[in-house]
Formats: structure tokens, sequence, C-alpha cells
């Protein structure tokens, strides 16, 4: 495995306001490594994931993901950017409650010039590697809150990332089915090598990671 | 553009896109009826005229009298109405030298007042062309037209009244004449409308006066958009005559028919914006609902412009799917008003019976207002409805764009 660094961080700091949030946070993430991000509750950690991941511009620092600069690039580059290169895992899930489960899978294919049934055998794939080849029609609603995530762990496969972040994807799910979802991102890491950076706040799903960063008042401590 | 997404968010968020969908057929409905109703009204003043296909009615009034309400004693047998004196050899010179007329048919029109009641008695000239009263032979109900003296057609109603049928015989100013067929006056057509309709010469010889009597003329221009300088020169060139046209029902009818289409356009697009502005703000406020989709689908990579292009999609279905419904509303109310008959109220001059006169009053009084389908309203109020999916689209695209996708990853 070779060991590039696909994420860099440095000098980050986001402010909002008069309250500084994330201070001075450097660090950097190496191809097939999964991390993850530990800390109390409103030291930061979402939101320097929202900064590494490209979803929020910094107040000051830099963020390099796969090679590319992605500090004061546009609302538009960035999207292209996550499209291509990153996937997300969120707490809540945030799968389109209009569309089915392979629709929500294959939603960021929409925008790509493919035909449909290509999303749909992509996503149908994902889908049966979940486990869930079962529920493909059903709507979220129609889904429990494990099923609902593994749904959500498919869709950020779909466009083969270089990168996945995930915020507390265990956050909302009850312990044995939180740790089924850990069993399945450490198969990920382990299986096909994917880059992972997670947040938690909980240090025994942190050690599942290869290498556990710890935050406190928007500042890295280990 | 994904349809299969567009038709999900549309289908599953039924109450939504009813609200988006009623409000938009609302406005477009108020457009159209307010248009076709404008039209037909502006269609129903011009029936008059146009049924018996003249432009223009000159007669000579009666200089002293007025139409009174009370029939004067002396009145009895044949004579003039009061709007209708003899226009002179002179007169009818004049009138042929005004340039712009392209056909010109003279009557002599009698009132008969007897024991039987009044009737009014059209004498027209056989040889002329379908214009005026003439027109009235291409409404046969039964026989033929008079083709010599002696002969006459009366009016069904008229007819009725007096138990008359084709093949009678009928007394006019003490003179039989054989009714050899009757006929129906078609609807607003009060300019030309008479009880019975008999040679010129025969009504000539009634009146008693000289030979070539006339008393009322129908004009056709070569070019309608003429009218009012014709008018205005006919003033001129012979004073004391009364010059009518469809504008003169126009002054008339007062409410609608005084809106004018320019009008009636302004007030239905007035209450369009307001249909439009409403959905505007409600579809924005939907967007806002729809923040946290609108984050997702930025944080897994679409594009500003790929979201906006799925608004628009969601924004013209539901602007087409309202446009065809208010299209179709609209027609609906516009055919459901054209069945209640409006009045048509006749310039007195034009009025061809006296007002104490009620008699065997026709459906020449009345007429259903004759809303038509316009092809060029129906494509103005599809393009109206786009406009107001593409004016949404605007303005939500605008909203959009400030949403962010970093929201998503603290709601829950
Ligand atoms: N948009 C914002 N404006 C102002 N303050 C914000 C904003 N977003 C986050 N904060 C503040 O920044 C701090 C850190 O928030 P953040 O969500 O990054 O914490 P966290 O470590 O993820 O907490 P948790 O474990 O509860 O998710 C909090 O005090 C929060 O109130
Ligand atoms: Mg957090």
């Amino acid at each position: 495995m070779n060991n590039a660094d696909i994420l860099i961080g440095a000098n980050l700091s986001k402010r909002f306001d008069d309250l500084e949030v994330v201070k001075d946070v450097s660090l950097i993430i190496k191809e097939g490594e999964f991390v993850s991000l530990v800390g109390k509750s409103g030291c930061g950690k979402t939101t320097l994931l929202s900064l590494l991941s490209g979803l929020e511009q910094p107040t000051k620092g830099q963020v390099i993901l796969n090679g590319k600069e992605i500090t004061g690039a546009s609302e538009e580059e960035l999207a292209l950017f996550r499209r291509e290169h990153v996937g997300f895992i969120f707490q809540s899930f945030n799968l389109i409650p209009t569309l089915s489960a392979w629709e929500n899978v294959a939603l960021p294919l929409f925008p790509i010039k493919m035909t449909n049934e290509q999303r749909q055998d992509r996503a149908l794939e994902l889908l049966n590697q979940m486990e869930m080849g079962h529920r493909t029609e059903h709507l979220p609603a129609a889904l429990s809150g494990g099923e609902k995530q593994r749904v959500a762990i498919a869709r950020a496969l779909i466009n083969n990332p270089k990168i996945v972040f995930a915020d507390e994807p265990t956050g909302n799910l009850d312990s044995a089915t939180g740790d089924a979802i850990m069993a399945i991102l450490s198969e990920l890491h382990k299986k096909q090598g994917m880059t992972m950076l997670m947040v938690t706040h909980a240090l025994e799903l942190a050690k599942t990671a290869d290498r556990v960063i710890r935050m406190q008042d928007g500042e890295v401590i280990t | 553009m994904n349809y299969r997404y567009i038709w999900k968010e549309i289908r599953h968020h039924r109450h939504r896109t009813l609200v988006n969908v009623l409000g938009i057929a609302v406005g477009i409905a108020l457009f159209v009826s307010i248009n076709a109703v404008s039209a037909a009204y502006q269609r129903a003043i011009s029936l008059p005229f146009k049924n018996i296909g003249a432009d223009i009615v000159v007669q000579r009034a009666e200089k002293r009298s007025l139409d009174s309400g009370q029939p004067p004693a002396s009145m009895r047998g044949i004579r003039l109405p009061f709007s209708n004196q003899i226009l002179s050899v002179q007169d009818m010179e004049k009138l042929r030298t005004i340039s712009g007329i392209d056909a010109m048919v003279a009557s002599l029109l009698l009132w008969e007042f007897d024991q039987g009641g009044f009737k009014t008695i059209m004498g027209v000239d056989l040889t002329a062309p379908s214009l005026g009263p003439i027109k009235v032979k291409e409404w046969l109900a039964q026989g033929r037209f008079p083709e010599k003296t002696g002969e006459a057609v009366l009016e069904t109603h008229f007819a009725k009244f007096h138990k008359i049928k084709a093949g009678d015989t009928f007394t006019i100013g003490g003179r039989s004449f054989n009714v050899v067929g009757l006929l129906e006056i078609k609807e607003g057509s009060q300019v030309a409308a008479a009880n019975i309709y008999l040679p010129l010469a025969d009504a000539q010889s009634l009146l008693g006066g000289s030979a070539g009597d006339i008393n009322i003329a129908y004009l056709h221009m070569k070019n309608p958009a003429q009218i009012d300088e014709i008018k205005t020169q006919i003033s001129k060139t012979l004073s004391g005559v009364t010059v009518t046209s469809s504008d003169s029902f126009l002054e008339l009818m007062g409410g609608m028919s005084q809106i004018s289409s320019q009008f009636s356009l302004v007030v239905s697009l007035v209450a369009l914006a307001g249909a439009i502005f409403l959905i505007i703000k409600t579809m924005v406020g939907n967007l806002v609902e729809r923040s946290r989709e609108i984050g997702i689908l930025k944080a897994v990579g679409w594009t500003s412009s790929d979201i906006q292009k799925q608004l628009m999609g969601e924004t013209f279905m539901q602007a087409i799917m309202g446009g065809i419904a208010g299209i179709a509303a609209g027609y609906l109310i516009s055919y459901l008003l054209g069945y209640l008959s409006i009045p048509v109220a006749t310039p007195w001059e034009l009025n061809l019976t006296p007002a104490f006169a009620k008699i065997a009053e026709t459906s020449a009084k009345t007429i259903r207002l004759p809303v038509s389908f316009s092809a060029g309203l129906t494509a103005a109020a599809l393009a109206l409805s786009l406009f107001a999916g593409g004016l949404a689209s605007y303005f939500m695209g605008r909203r959009m764009s400030k949403m962010k996708p970093v929201d998503i990853l603290r709601r829950l």
C-alpha cells in the first residue's frame, strides 16, 4: 500500500463571529488510513471535518485533498470535487425521503451522464454488499435506523471515493446496530483499503481506527 | 435532468403540488376568462352590424320628434318611423360621392298602426346585393323570399302571434299580400329586424309618396378601419343625418363592453401577476422547508446548476399542469358565462320599433355571448404559465444557492 498523503490540513482555523471553534489545527491523513477524531461535545469535531471535506471554508489555513488545494475553491468546484473524490456518512443518515433506497444510493450519479440502468446496477451492487439487496425499492421511512445507515454508506461509496468522511455514524443507533455499522466500516477499511476519517465521541469506537486524534476546545491535543 | 426524481418529488408532495398547481391554474383561469369574455363582448356588440354585413347605417330623423313613450293620437295607418324620414335623391347622390364605400343598399322602413296592433315593414330592393335587410333572405325558415309585387315574408314570431302560415294572405295597409315565406331573425340583428319584408316598390306604394322613396341606407366599407373617418365625412356632407356603426352600441352598453381589449388584458395580467406572486412565495417557502434536501444534494456533489435543473423541472411540470388546468377552467367559465344572454341595448334611432310598441319582441334584443376558443389566447396563457414557472425557478434558484451543505451536518 502506498502511503501518499491524501488529506493535509495546515494551520486550520475557523471562527464564527468572535468564537474560534477550530484553532490552528494541522493534520495529515495517509492513503488507506482509518483515523478517528474524538473529543467532547462542542469541541469542534464536526467543524473540523467540514473544513477538511470542503463543505466549509476555513477562516485561516489550507486543505489539500487528493493533491488539490481546496481552500478558496468556488462552491461549484467543491461540489464537483466532492462528487468525484469524497464520500459522506452522517449521524442522521440524510437520505432523501421521496426516493427509494436504490435511488438514494444512486443520488450522486444523477447529475452524471449515464443511463438509469447503469446507475441502478451500481446502486444495487452496493446495496447487496451492505446486505440490503432485499430492500432496494423501499422509501427511507420504511427502513430501520441501521438499514438507513447501510443505504447511506452505499451512497457514500457509489463514486469510488478516495476518502470517506463519517460524522458519528453510529450516533443515532442502538449499540448492537452501531456495532454492526462499525463492522461494515472496519471491513471497508481492511478489505478495500478505504481511507476514512470518522468523528465520534465514544472512545471504544475510536479504537477500531488505526489512529485516534483527540480534540479539546478546538485544538488537536495528540 | 432526472425525470424520475422530479416526478417523485411532485408525486410524494401531493399537497404541496396541488397548492402550486391550483395557484397557477387560478391565475391562468382568470387571465383566460377575462380575455375570452371581453373578446366575446367586443364581438357581441359588432354582431348587429356584422350579421347584416353592414358597417354603417345612415338615416334621417324627424326633426322635432323624440321617441316618447306615448303614441300620438293622430298616428293611424302607414307612416314613416320617427327616426327614418325620407332620404332624398340628393342625399343618396352625395352618399355615392364618398369614397371608401364598396356597397350600398337602400330600403324603405314603414310603421303601421291599426286595430291589429303595430307592425314594422321593410321594403327591400330585391335586385340589391346581400347586405342590410337583403341579408335576411339567407335566414329563411320556410318558403322563399318575395320575387314580385304582392308577395311578403313574415318574421316567425310575428307570424305566430298573428297565426299566419306560409301560403296565407296578410293585409298590410289595406292591401292583401301573399305570405310566401317565414324567416328567423338572427340573434343581435335588430339593425335590420322588421316584422314584414316585402318588395321595395310595394312599400313605396303603401306609403303613397313618390316612387323611389327610401329612408335607410346600409353601407359596406372597403376597409373597415376607415369607419370613423367615413362616418365624419358622411355627417359633414349630409347635414342632419344619423350615422351609426357598431361603436354606437359600444357607447350604449356600458359594463364589460366598455372595457377595451387592452384594458381587459391589463386587468387580467394584474390578476395573474398577483397569483404568480403568491405562487412564487409559496414555492420559495417550500424550498426553505427542503433546505435539508438541498444540503444533501450539495454534499453529495450536486452543483447549484444541477439542483437548479431539478427545481426547474419540478416547477415547469407544475406550471404546465396549472397552465393546462387554468386554460380549461378559464374557457369553461367563459362558455358558462356565454350561456347567459346579455341584453344588447340598441341606440334609439336604430331601434326599428318604437318604445311604446311592446309586441312581438324577438330574440334580436338579447344575444348569447359569442365566446370562442382563441389559439392566440391559449398560447399566451400557456406562455404565461411557463413564464411564471421560470420566474419561480429563478427566485428558488437564488434562495437555493444561499443554502450551505454544511448545515446538514448539524441537523438531527
Ligand atoms: N454556524 C455556526 N455559528 C456559530 N457557532 C457555531 C456554528 N457551527 C458550530 N458552532 C459552534 O462551534 C462549536 C463546535 O461545534 P461542532 O459542531 O464542531 O462541535 P462537535 O465537536 O461536533 O460537537 P458534537 O459532539 O456535539 O457534535 C459549538 O460550540 C457550536 O455551537
Ligand atoms: Mg458534531
